[in-house]
């Protein structure tokens, strides 16, 4: 991850350095991914986040379709009133609303205005559904050399997970 | 953590693993240092992104979470000691967590140290919307730490702060980051004394050690 941090920081010191001439790019992070949208926003009065459908399926996975807004299992129907809350077709280009769609699936979201980066986390559902099962949340994470460990891979043992740091 | 291998040496052929994470958005750079002094044998894993103190709701480190051989939490949340180098802070000995955790080894279920499903859902509550934004918060301002927007983070790290004051994890990290006094006007130290005596650590919920493990 720590790559990830430190090319995408590149990348937007690099958009930083043509601002005079172009926006900043906007970054999304979505379920701990950073992406960084290749088109200028739509001109528009509001602070949401709309993207296109691609960079929406780039950024999050989620594909928007007949039924709702969908991943893999997950589908979002969006309420048919306010459809146009959502989706504004502009010319050739269908844009979608994340920052809506965040407010309607109770996802929690930052915003630094001035960078044009956004954070959403995970919907309450989401993080509190172990809750229901009582199975310890599972992580992917590097030991130092880099090598991934999950912690489900030590099913059929006992785990003291302990955390700690350095400060 | 040369105590914690000490521990784990001692139980490890007994189907028992320990998982030890560093919440430290300076990665590798800011963990290898402890890790390398200590050389454990046990998994010990780089949490840049302080996920499981957002997955778990931690609020401080040590944390520990007990998991059964079914990936269960059978004890959440709790700070966990190997020695008594912090008990000023903690107001509690080791020794009787250690015990604990080996009578848990040595009895699983049945040990009186794991907690009914009951106790569990009373212990484990789900989180308030203002911790959710506080994470998402604390996520951004890490994002722009790492690239290259230290002081953009600040507000955002702040924002953290307020939304979960009772997270130890987000102010000790911010403050690291960058001059405390400065840009938090506030420091470690002066935080703890504003305690006025109250624990730093939530006392743990322990019933005492009725007879030693076999």
């Amino acid at each position: 991850m720590r790559n990830l941090f430190q090319l995408v920081g590149l990348i937007f010191l690099g958009s930083m350095a043509n601002e005079a001439t172009s926006q900043v790019r906007r970054v999304v992070i979505y379920d701990d991914a950073v992406t960084e949208l290749r088109t200028p926003p739509p001109s528009t009065q509001s602070k949401d986040l709309w993207v296109t459908l691609a960079e929406l399926t780039r950024a999050t996975g989620f594909v928007v379709k007949p039924q709702g807004v969908c991943r893999n299992e997950l589908c979002f129907p969006l309420p048919k009133q306010r459809k146009a809350d959502f989706l504004e077709q502009r010319g050739k280009v269908t844009w979608f609303n994340l920052s809506e769609f965040a407010r309607l699936v109770k996802q929690p979201v930052a915003h630094e205005e001035k960078l044009a980066a956004w954070c959403f986390g995970p919907r309450p559902e989401a993080q509190n559904g172990y809750l229901a099962t009582l199975e310890a949340p599972n992580f992917t994470l590097p030991d130092r050399s880099g090598k991934l460990h999950s912690l489900s891979s030590f099913r059929g043992k006992k785990v003291l997970l302990i955390t700690w740091a350095s400060w | 953590m040369p105590g914690w291998q000490t521990f784990y040496h001692e139980l490890k052929d007994k189907n028992f693993e320990i998982v030890s994470v560093a919440q430290d958005t300076g990665g590798v750079k800011d963990a290898s240092p402890w890790i390398e002094k200590a050389n454990p044998e046990y998994t010990v894993l780089i949490d840049e992104q302080h996920l499981v103190t957002k997955l778990y709701s931690m609020v401080n480190v040590p944390t520990a979470v007990w998991i059964n051989e079914q990936g269960k939490i059978v004890r959440p949340n709790e700070v966990a000691f190997v020695d008594d180098q912090f008990k000023s802070y903690t107001h509690m000995d080791s020794g009787p967590y250690l015990d604990a955790i080996r009578d848990w080894v040595a009895k699983g279920e049945s040990s009186s140290f794991t907690l009914s499903e009951e106790e569990l859902r009373k212990r484990l509550t789900p989180v308030s919307p203002d911790r959710l934004m506080a994470d998402v918060e604390f996520s951004l301002a890490e994002y722009l730490y790492h690239a290259g927007h230290g002081p953009e983070a600040i507000p955002h790290f702040k924002e953290a702060q307020r939304l979960a004051p009772d997270n130890w994890n987000y102010k000790r990290q911010a403050w690291l980051l960058s001059d405390a006094d400065r840009d938090y006007g506030t420091n470690f130290t002066k935080e703890v004394q504003k305690l006025n005596g109250k624990p730093y650590y939530p006392p743990r919920q322990m019933p005492e050690p009725s007879n030693k493990p076999n």
